[in-house]
């Protein structure tokens, strides 16, 4: 039989020969079935399904969202990758997401998994240290963009203090083009609750009979690391990788705050340092009349995240060891 | 990804939905007209809007629906509504959007006939202009001026050469304190810059001969003056929040918006706002909203009486106040200026030699991409401004096919 979920169980007795017994469900069941999942098949069809092939369809059109789009075909395609004098900051926005993901997924993912053994080694007053870590999560983007703005003041803020300490002067964050990346990362890099939380869950999926063991065979703490906690957390960290790879290249809110705030302008901070693909994209959709383009860059950007996961599916490790 | 657009359609068809439902009038014989507008700013502002309405409302036996949506939203949910086919009659149009709305016959054009044109300002009028046609009323107007700390400047500079070495003596007294925050190369640092190359007798384009023009000298000489400025305005000081109303630079450029919040926030700063210092003559930029009549209005008469009505000698003042802006009406104006705080005068007297943006439907791309980038580009020292504002001028004509 094709199915192999199918071929392992005990054969029914077909009422009628000829005819495959349908395994659990009759035919008043589907009707169930089906009406149970509606609600959801409704929502993905009208709210997912159908605007993601509209937009496609948009894809291939010149559109300002007021008169009727027309078809142009590749062209939105072919000028975005070639067209300078068009979209003149497309390829500087791809540099910068990219540039964004290299920097801030190992940042987040070292913060978490440094986050979740400290958490998971104290005894007393976990839970609470645990919800600490994760309130960056839950605060509002406006209100992190707000503090972190004040954080990296060229003049007051308390990273350039802090820096002070140790001899370094004062930089300007969020002003220099060649700071911006490193200071948004690291804010991405507080903002690792999740995958903290993800990777305590590994932690505690460990058996303790492995660690008895290392111990008993003389492993020290660093040993003990990389033998065995590493290998068994490779499947988290794969899945942590991935998603926040495809999060990383759609990064959009954090940028638009941080530098709309402030500047009252929302062109990306310095020389476009800050002009992430999504935010490049939202410019086009929403404030240059461009929602063809737009839509083509979202299908760039789709296809480009297919190829870079399916990439690290087939080259990176991800069965614990 | 393609999550974020099936929200941002998603988002479309549900605003699409309410709008219909909304759209339908309850009253019985008297026409409805729809008008969309942002957000009333305070309870005091809405309170004039509704006043308003009820005046219009008597004096024609009618009947005037308001739409009032956050500014942030307002573009993108009046586009979501004409591409669903219920745009309402009238509605409130930031000004770089109506050449591009008049493009692509959105709205329609001022009859003949229906305003005297000498009664409004000529910068706020001309906001309205695509090819040389009105599609609009003005509604209100809003520029920059030079905000300056009393204790730091006890005389504003007027010209160019007095604002440097104004900025340079507070900078050489002492060393942390910056003379002004200079402007940046983004997409607001590029809507204020035209202002001044207005001081300096240039433009940016010429529309009617589609030339583009900010590759001449007095645009060339603008961005020298602002690199000029850096070294006694260090961006290490001035990139600081709020340094104007910390005391941490002398002077800003900035608009009525921050009379307000200084105010509010920084009570113990002493200062007041002139003019922009200029090079050859008086001038500023423009910014604000205008009224348009969508072309699937079928109240195309009552719509431009309604923008007749708030536009006028009696209700503009009113109206304009409200939006946060100044009159564009020169008879309204009158009246504010009798009642208006010192700080805010120099906006309403600048106002008379504001130019209007570029009608150009591509505007806030050209400033967005192009301009902004090149003004960064000399700002920062990795070009000369002449070698920055040529390279940006020739993208501009490309981008425009604009050939000469």
């Amino acid at each position: 039989m094709a199915n192999p979920v199918q071929a392992d169980r005990p054969a029914a007795t077909p009422d009628r020969p000829g005819r495959r017994p349908r395994p659990g469900f009759g035919r008043r069941d589907s009707i169930v079935g089906w009406l149970l999942i509606a609600p959801a098949l409704v929502y993905f069809v009208a709210f997912l399904l159908y605007p993601a092939v509209a937009a496609l369809y948009y894809s291939f059109t010149d559109w300002n969202l007021r008169s009727s789009p027309s078809w142009v075909g590749l062209a939105n395609y072919t000028d975005l990758l070639f067209d300078d004098v068009k979209y003149p900051h497309f390829w500087k926005s791809v540099q910068v997401s990219l540039m964004y993901t290299v920097v801030a997924v190992p940042l987040t993912l070292v913060a978490a998994l440094g986050q979740a053994l400290l958490v998971n080694a104290i005894r007393k007053g976990s839970n609470l240290f645990r919800l600490l870590l994760f309130l960056p999560v839950v605060t509002a983007e406006a209100a992190v963009g707000a503090i972190w703005r004040w954080l990296y003041d060229p003049q007051y803020g308390l990273i350039n203090v802090i820096l002070g300490w140790f001899g370094v002067p004062p930089q300007n964050w969020l002003n220099n083009p060649d700071l911006v990346i490193p200071a948004l990362a690291f804010i991405a890099a507080w903002q690792c609750g999740i995958s903290m939380i993800i990777y305590l869950a590994g932690l505690k999926g460990i058996p303790l009979s492995l660690r008895e063991a290392a111990i008993i065979d003389g492993a020290g703490p660093v040993q003990r690391f990389r033998k065995i906690i590493m290998p068994m957390l490779r499947p988290t960290t794969f899945y942590l990788l991935v998603t926040g790879v495809i999060a990383a290249l759609q990064v959009f809110g954090l940028v638009y705050v941080i530098f709309s705030a402030a500047n009252k302008s929302v062109t990306g901070g310095p020389e476009q340092a800050g002009l992430t693909y999504v935010l490049h994209l939202y410019l086009f959709a929403f404030r240059y009349d461009a929602m063809g383009a737009a839509c083509a860059m979202s299908f760039i950007l789709l296809v480009f995240i297919m190829i870079i996961t399916a990439l690290q599916f087939k080259f990176v490790k991800q069965e614990a060891a | 990804m393609s999550r974020k657009v099936a929200g941002a359609a998603a988002a479309i068809a549900l605003i699409a939905g309410l709008t219909a439902c909304g759209g339908g009038s309850d009253a019985g014989d008297a026409p409805t007209l729809t008008f969309w507008m942002y957000q009333p700013r305070t309870p005091q502002a809405g309170q004039i809007y509704e006043d308003l309405r009820k005046g219009f409302e008597k004096a024609n036996n009618v009947k005037v629906k308001y739409v009032q949506i956050a500014k942030d939203d307002y573009n993108t949910k009046l586009s979501s509504a004409i591409a669903s086919g219920t745009a309402p009659d009238a509605g409130v149009l930031d000004q770089p959007l109506v050449s591009r709305f008049a493009l692509d016959k959105t709205t329609v054009e001022v009859p003949a006939g229906t305003i005297d044109e000498s009664a409004f300002y000529k910068g706020a009028l001309d906001t309205n202009l695509s090819e040389g046609k009105l599609f609009g009323l003005p509604l209100d107007q809003t520029t920059v001026g030079l905000f300056y700390n009393k204790k730091l400047v006890p005389t504003p500079p007027k010209t160019w050469d007095e604002l440097k070495a104004t900025a340079n003596q507070v900078h050489q007294a002492d060393s942390k304190i910056a003379g002004i925050v200079v402007p940046k190369g983004d997409g607001y640092g590029a809507w204020m810059w035209p202002g001044f190359v207005a001081g300096a007798g240039g433009a940016l384009t010429d529309d009617a001969s589609k030339k583009v023009l900010f590759d001449q000298q007095p645009a060339v000489d603008t961005l020298q003056m602002w690199v000029d400025l850096l070294p006694s305005s260090p961006r290490q000081i001035t990139d600081s929040d709020n340094a104007f109303a910390n005391g941490l630079a002398a002077m800003m450029i900035s608009g009525p918006w921050d009379v307000a919040t200084i105010k509010d926030q920084f009570p113990d700063l002493d200062f007041n706002v002139a003019p922009l210092p200029y090079k050859t003559e008086p001038a500023g930029n423009i910014g604000g909203e205008n009224g348009v009549v969508f072309s699937t209005s079928k109240n195309t008469a009552l719509a431009w009486k309604f923008l007749q009505y708030i536009t006028s000698d009696a209700n503009n003042a009113k109206f304009a106040d409200a939006f946060g802006g100044y009159p564009t009406n020169i008879k309204a104006a009158e009246q504010t200026a009798a009642t208006i705080e010192p700080q805010q005068a120099a906006f309403l007297e600048q106002l008379k030699v504001a130019h209007a943006r570029p009608a150009v439907p591509q505007w806030i791309q050209v400033n967005d991409e192009i301009i902004a980038p090149a003004l960064e580009k000399a700002l920062s020292g990795k070009a000369t401004p002449q070698e920055a504002l040529t390279e940006a001028a020739d993208k501009t004509r490309s981008l425009l096919g604009w050939n000469s």
